[in-house]
């Protein structure tokens, strides 16, 4: 039976149009006017006069609207399409549908409903023994997600930047250091793929945005799952060699920093550890782009670990670590059908807000504390101007719990959070260098 | 007003089915100019295809017309594929230009096109891009949607379904109540 709310929508529309099948085996539509009867589900259409009698044919009936904007184009689509048998009883016809359905793009938007679409589009590409198509340039940055590298670059800097404050700088070694950061998180990332493809996590998810739910590189049928995997192997095992040759060189805490960060990384989604699935994820990922990589940075340049440095470590880390607590709010739903535990759902709704806003509260505490007892240079505080985007954060977060696209901004938002602190951090250190402080 | 008679060989039925005049033509280009308008300026048509049920299913599709050739064009993202099997399995289709919001002209008229439709996907990934120029001036936005094709890459695998008509019915001042003015394509 047809539900009740489609005919309660249509009765919203003002074009509806009916179709039947002419003696020619063609379509045949023309424009009618019609009555909808939610409680009888029964739809009353006014015979056109140019039309010739096509009581007990099978027919569609659809109603349409687009909004036409000033400049070109439309927005505000949706229809509503009904199918059954029509009855000439009298002076209408009349409808009782048999099958209904609808689409509204305020109610579905058009994304979320063409990734609803996903596998019946490979299906057809398939079938024609096609793979789509996307530039190189946007299949590398896609499958390695190249924008969230910026996570790894700046704490690498920070970390050279504080041993450089301690008296040490070698450009060759903070080049290979970088290098090798990023070989190990564009590993994490495709790893991260392959393996919550396997786990179903992303393929259920018909509301990634740009920043969660995965690259889609395997959903899409980009690259296949082993490709993926291929990669993964690829990037780790290039970290590794200049790990291992950092190592050498430089000592066996390098080794450590590394076996740790590689516990951390792979065993983010891969089984057995799988610490994203049991509400690990985040420290896990706190833990490896905060006191990892600054401290692995530092201890590169100078052999020697510091509590400058691993304080610093800790509101960087935190703050990657908030990235990937803002992003998991969209994939809440998703994830817990998948059985994914994050900390994002194991919390209740009403608490996610405040979860942000005590360990946004941290990050800035340890900074201001740290300036003040001059552990940080003074100038350091420079990071606290962007309070601001932090509530803002929050207010877009608390303002937008259940809907994946309005958490878009939030997202955005975190990472200039992110990147703005770290950068005013690291400004704040060049400043003293230069000042004096 | 003629009453055009029409007598179904299988069933034996007879309906007289009434329309205003009947005229022949070789393509849409033969239309009066304010039918063509409707092609050239409607924003959206109610595309129809056949099941293989006999079901008429239709959706609602840009129509993009080429007033030089007098070709009618619809695309299809492999997304929405289901229309793209049942015109392979039977092409006969029909667009129909009724929308009031969408057909922009005046005096309001309405349009229906039957034919056979055929679908072209000899280059899925580009070959659609053709049809550019005449999706411009429809959406004038649809380069930025373009340029942004790694956000959703399936939705850029398009099919194009070329409309070749064989019957067009024109209402006069837009009124379905009248009889319409019939033109065959041949």
């Amino acid at each position: 039976m047809v539900e009740k709310v489609l005919f309660e929508k249509a009765a919203t529309y003002t074009d509806a149009a009916l179709t039947f099948v002419d003696d020619d085996g063609y379509p045949y539509s023309v424009p009618v006017e019609c009555e909808t009867d939610p409680t009888k589900r029964v739809l009353k259409i006014t015979k056109p006069k140019s039309l010739a009698s096509v009581g007990g044919k099978e027919v569609g009936i659809i109603f349409n609207h687009i909004t036409p904007l000033p400049v070109g184009g439309y927005t505000d689509r949706r229809y509503l399409v009904f199918w059954g048998k029509l009855e000439d009883r009298g002076e209408k016809f009349t409808l009782e549908p048999t099958k209904g359905f609808t689409w509204d793009e305020k109610e579905v938007p058009f994304f979320q409903y063409s990734e609803m679409k996903v596998s019946r589009g490979k299906k057809y590409l398939d079938e024609l023994s096609e793979k789509p198509w996307l530039s190189t340039r946007w299949l590398v940055i896609r499958t390695f997600r190249l924008p969230f590298v910026i996570a790894t670059i700046l704490p690498v800097i920070l970390g050279t930047v504080i041993a450089y404050r301690s008296g040490f700088f070698n450009l060759l070694l903070f080049g290979l250091t970088l290098v090798a950061a990023l070989l190990i998180h564009l590993g994490v990332n495709t790893a991260n793929d392959y393996f919550d493809s396997r786990a179903g996590t992303d393929d259920i998810n018909t509301t990634p945005t740009p920043f969660s739910g995965g690259s889609r590189i395997i959903q899409y049928g980009l690259l296949p799952p082993s490709a993926v995997l291929s990669l993964s192997t690829a990037s780790y095992a290039s970290g590794i060699l200049i790990g291992l040759y950092l190592t050498i060189t430089r000592g066996l805490p390098v080794l450590l920093i590394g076996l740790v960060g590689l516990l951390i990384s792979y065993g983010y989604t891969a089984p057995p550890l799988k610490w994203a699935y049991r509400g690990l994820g985040e420290a896990a990922v706190g833990i490896g782009f905060g006191p990892l990589l600054v401290l692995g940075a530092y201890f590169v340049q100078t052999q020697s670990f510091s509590l400058e440095a691993l304080l610093g470590s800790i509101p960087v880390g935190m703050l990657v670590m908030l990235i990937l607590y803002v992003n998991e709010v969209p994939d809440r739903t998703w994830d817990d059908e998948a059985g994914k535990k994050t900390l994002v759902a194991l919390m209740r709704e009403d608490s996610v807000v405040t979860g942000f806003l005590i360990s946004v509260g941290v990050v800035y505490a340890i900074i201001l504390i740290g300036a003040i007892t001059k552990i940080f240079p003074l100038s350091a505080i420079l990071a606290l101007l962007t309070v601001p985007v932090a509530l803002k954060v929050g207010r877009t977060i608390k303002g937008n719990l259940g809907n994946p696209y309005g958490l878009i901004p939030a997202m955005s938002l975190m990472v200039k959070l992110f990147v703005y602190t770290t950068l005013l951090l690291i400004a704040g250190y060049l400043v003293s260098f230069l000042i004096h402080f | 007003m003629l009453a055009h008679y029409h007598y179904n060989q299988r069933s034996g039925s007879c309906r007289q089915v009434l329309v205003l005049s009947t005229t022949d033509l070789h393509s849409l280009q033969e239309l009066p100019i304010e039918s063509r308008e409707v092609l050239e300026s409607a924003l959206v048509c109610e595309f129809t295809v056949v099941s293989p049920s006999g079901r008429p299913i239709t959706h609602p599709l840009l129509p993009l017309y080429d007033s030089q050739d007098g070709r009618l064009f619809v695309t299809s993202s492999v997304l929405f594929s289901k229309k793209l099997d049942h015109i392979k399995q039977n092409p006969k289709v029909s667009a129909l230009f009724s929308h009031r919001a969408g057909i922009r002209v005046s005096p309001y008229r309405i349009l229906l096109v039957q034919g056979n439709a055929k679908v072209a996907e000899e280059d899925i990934h580009h070959g659609w891009e053709r049809l550019l120029p005449l999706w411009r001036k429809k959406e004038p936005y649809i380069d930025s949607f373009v340029k942004m094709r790694y956000a959703l890459p399936l939705f850029w695998e398009r099919s194009v379904m070329e409309l070749s008509p064989t019957k067009v019915y024109s209402w006069p001042k837009g009124d379905a109540n009248q009889p319409p003015e019939v033109y065959r394509v041949k």
